[in-house]
């Protein structure tokens, strides 16, 4: 138990956190009725969709920012690391850190990779796929189990246990692959991942899943396209993930877990085994992360997640969840990655030197962690 | 006439003698060894990079040619401080000729100076150490550094696209990070080549970090800034990769033009299936071939014909052309 004690001293939740975590979430401090208080407590909740709106806002008189082909081309192109972050999202509410995720999604990529190259060129595309994906999947389980028995059964802290993941994720992803990117040619697969479900052409009218026929050159830019697949899975994943931690017992489990440990433990709730499962989670997340980065891109490499990693901390962090346990929804971490998402496309956009983005990001995870602290103060 | 004839047969006997007994005899003295007793070895730049196996290879087959012992290992990360104990132990082993692709400008000159201090001829590839310059810059002891020059790379890379594109147009540049001076001298010459050109322009340079997908955000946000597009030069492979993603999810395959820097085997894959249009290949192979030689000649004594700096060529692979021999012996085999 000694890895749990740093937790209670800021555990500003008590008792209450036993009826579950959705009172976490938004009621628990109404006894301070001033006006003042309740305004910031408002704005500490909501300052992130604020922001969200202002950076659009922003960013709107750029040419092309404003458009439906950039807002679902982003959402598309940052559907990685919205897979990351929704598993992220479920550790950090539990108070811990996921370090290894993205070279977990690295190293499932590679095996998928490898699996899939065992097939023919004229195999059947789905059962590649779905040989594929399974594979990635079961490498990010195990990744995430031995990750969780770390932490809930050998008590190492968070951060020290998925570090060594990072390590052997990393160092395996590289055994395995030699080191340049793993290759899958089956034609048609990258079309799962880079393809829209409806396209649009003025003169040749509409098709489902692929081009109109017999367009080339300049034709092409006339297209227009809309739904890219890469969004429709991570609608289904997010929606999911959102049912299993507002609506299932198990999501108000991983918000009392990081509430309050010693309350979760004496209210019989299965501590252990919520915290297995949030890393297992967290590592199925980055194993179907991984086998997207090998349907977009043909292939599978050791540093997929590399670039990703720590953007998926950065992006629950940003949306609102606390690094100290018990607070944080994926709609938060949605807004939190878009708002990554929208600087990195909207400095492009205006054309500023791509440096600032770091320095952007960079200044507000600082202010959302603070506006996350000044909540905490004025609660007191 | 008779005593004439004897004269010649016997000064042609005395002279064949001493061709063919005074060469070995000369050689001895001067303490160097037959060929099958030397050592060249190679320490190359990071383990599992197809760009080193593929260096390595060459070394190895030229070094077989010579009838010469090989031997090469390298750091399994780019850091001189890893880097620094394996040519160390190198020198231990007794090895006759170091080939070594220095992880550091500066870090690895002491650790090289012990190698030739050893009295053994060093030689760099690909990268070089002090300031490149070995006849009057500030290291000299290096025979020769072998390697290609990036910022020509650059250029060809895209006088090729702007050929591709037909003289006019706008092109994209997507390079790793800001750190790495051959990916900076890449673009660099890329910058050279479109200022060159009058009706070329550049749309933007953005940094990659090597990730596919952060190149592929970049690139999509670039296409709602430039619509008009017309060509990307991805300095590196996952640049080029990324960059393919959003051409592709926009529908502009074919339209937009892209060049991707470096020559592994997932680059020609993505050639032959349209997803990139040109390969600029190194040659790592013939950058290891060159280095053996230059090794080899230096233990027999003639270091004259052996330049301070090679620049090697590059190759441009199309989808015409890849299946030329000049072609494939460019590709980087990773094993």
């Amino acid at each position: 138990m000694k890895i749990f004690k740093l937790k209670q001293k800021t555990q500003s939740i008590k008792m209450d956190a036993l009826d579950g975590g959705e009172e976490l979430e938004s009621g628990s401090f109404e006894k301070k009725n001033n006006f003042a208080t309740k305004t910031l407590l408002l704005v500490g909740k909501y300052w992130v969709f604020v922001f969200f709106i202002l950076l659009l806002t922003g960013f709107s008189t750029a040419k092309g920012f404003l458009s439906l082909n950039n807002f679902q081309a982003v959402l598309a192109n940052n559907a990685m690391l919205l897979v990351l972050a929704i598993g992220q999202t479920f550790v950090i509410i539990t108070g811990g850190i996921d370090l290894s995720t993205g070279w977990v999604m690295g190293l499932a990529s590679v095996v998928a990779s490898i699996i899939m190259r065992q097939f023919p060129i004229e195999s059947n595309l789905a059962l590649v796929i779905f040989c594929g994906f399974s594979t990635a999947v079961v490498v990010g389980l195990i990744a995430g189990a031995v990750n969780g028995m770390v932490i809930s059964q050998l008590k190492v802290p968070p951060f020290i246990a998925t570090l060594g993941m990072y390590g052997i994720a990393r160092g395996f992803g590289y055994i395995l692959s030699g080191g340049p990117p793993v290759s899958v040619n089956h034609p048609g697969i990258g079309h799962f991942a880079n393809g829209y479900l409806i396209y649009i052409h003025p003169s040749v009218g509409f098709s489902l899943f692929t081009l109109p026929e017999g367009l080339t050159g300049m034709d092409l830019r006339q297209t227009t396209t809309l739904i890219p697949f890469l969004i429709i899975y991570f609608v289904i994943i997010l929606v999911v993930s959102h049912w299993l931690l507002s609506k299932a017992r198990f999501g108000q489990h991983v918000y009392a877990v990081g509430g309050n440990i010693r309350a979760a433990l004496r209210a019989g709730i299965p501590v252990n085994s919520i915290l297995k499962k949030v890393y297992i989670l967290s590592g199925i997340m980055a194993g179907i992360a991984g086998f997207l980065y090998v349907m977009r891109y043909s292939g599978g490499v050791a540093a997929a997640g590399d670039a990703l990693n720590l953007n998926s901390v950065a992006a629950v962090v940003v949306g609102g969840a606390s690094l100290m346990g018990g607070e944080g929804t994926l709609i938060g971490t949605l807004i939190g990655t878009l708002i990554i998402a929208f600087i990195q496309n909207g400095l492009i956009i205006v054309g500023v030197d791509p440096f600032y983005q770091y320095v952007a990001v960079g200044v507000i995870i600082i202010i959302a962690v603070l506006i996350d602290q000044l909540k905490k103060q004025v609660v007191k | 006439m008779k005593a004439r004839l004897m004269i010649i047969s016997i000064l042609l006997v005395v002279f064949s003698l001493l061709v063919a007994g005074c060469q070995p005899a000369a050689e001895n003295t001067e303490g160097v060894k037959s060929p099958e007793d030397l050592t060249i070895a190679l320490v190359y730049g990071i383990q599992g990079d197809a760009f080193y196996i593929t260096m390595e290879k060459g070394a190895r087959a030229r070094a077989e040619e010579l009838g010469v012992q090989f031997i090469a290992d390298g750091p399994s990360k780019w850091d001189p401080a890893v880097q620094t104990p394996i040519i160390d132990a190198m020198l231990a082993k007794g090895i006759d000729a170091l080939i070594a692709v220095p992880n550091d400008p500066q870090a690895m000159i002491a650790p090289l100076q012990r190698a030739y201090e050893s009295g053994i001829p060093v030689l760099t590839t690909d990268q070089y150490i002090g300031d490149g310059d070995y006849d009057n810059g500030s290291v000299t002891f290096p025979l020769s550094v072998i390697a290609s020059n990036n910022f020509e790379g650059g250029k060809i890379a895209c006088e090729a696209l702007i050929d591709e594109i037909g003289g006019e147009g706008m092109i994209y540049i997507l390079t790793s990070t800001a750190n790495v001076p051959s990916d900076i001298a890449r673009r660099d010459g890329c910058i050279a080549a479109i200022d060159a050109v009058e009706g070329v322009t550049l749309a933007g340079v953005d940094y990659t970090e090597s990730s596919a997908p952060i190149a592929t955000t970049q690139t999509q946000a670039m296409l709602e800034k430039e619509p008009d597009l017309d060509a990307i030069f991805g300095a590196n492979l996952f640049s080029a990769q990324g960059a393919a993603a959003a051409i592709k999810s926009a529908g502009l395959e074919g339209v937009v033009k892209i060049a991707s820097f470096d020559a592994p085997e997932q680059a020609i894959v993505d050639l032959r299936n349209n997803v990139i249009d040109m390969v600029i290949a190194q040659q790592p192979a013939l950058i290891g071939e060159l280095a053996v030689q230059y090794a080899y000649d230096a233990l027999m004594g003639n270091t004259d014909g052996i330049p301070a700096q090679v620049n090697t060529p590059f190759v441009v692979i199309t989808r015409e052309n890849v299946d030329t021999e000049e072609a494939q012996n460019a590709i980087y085999k990773s094993e």
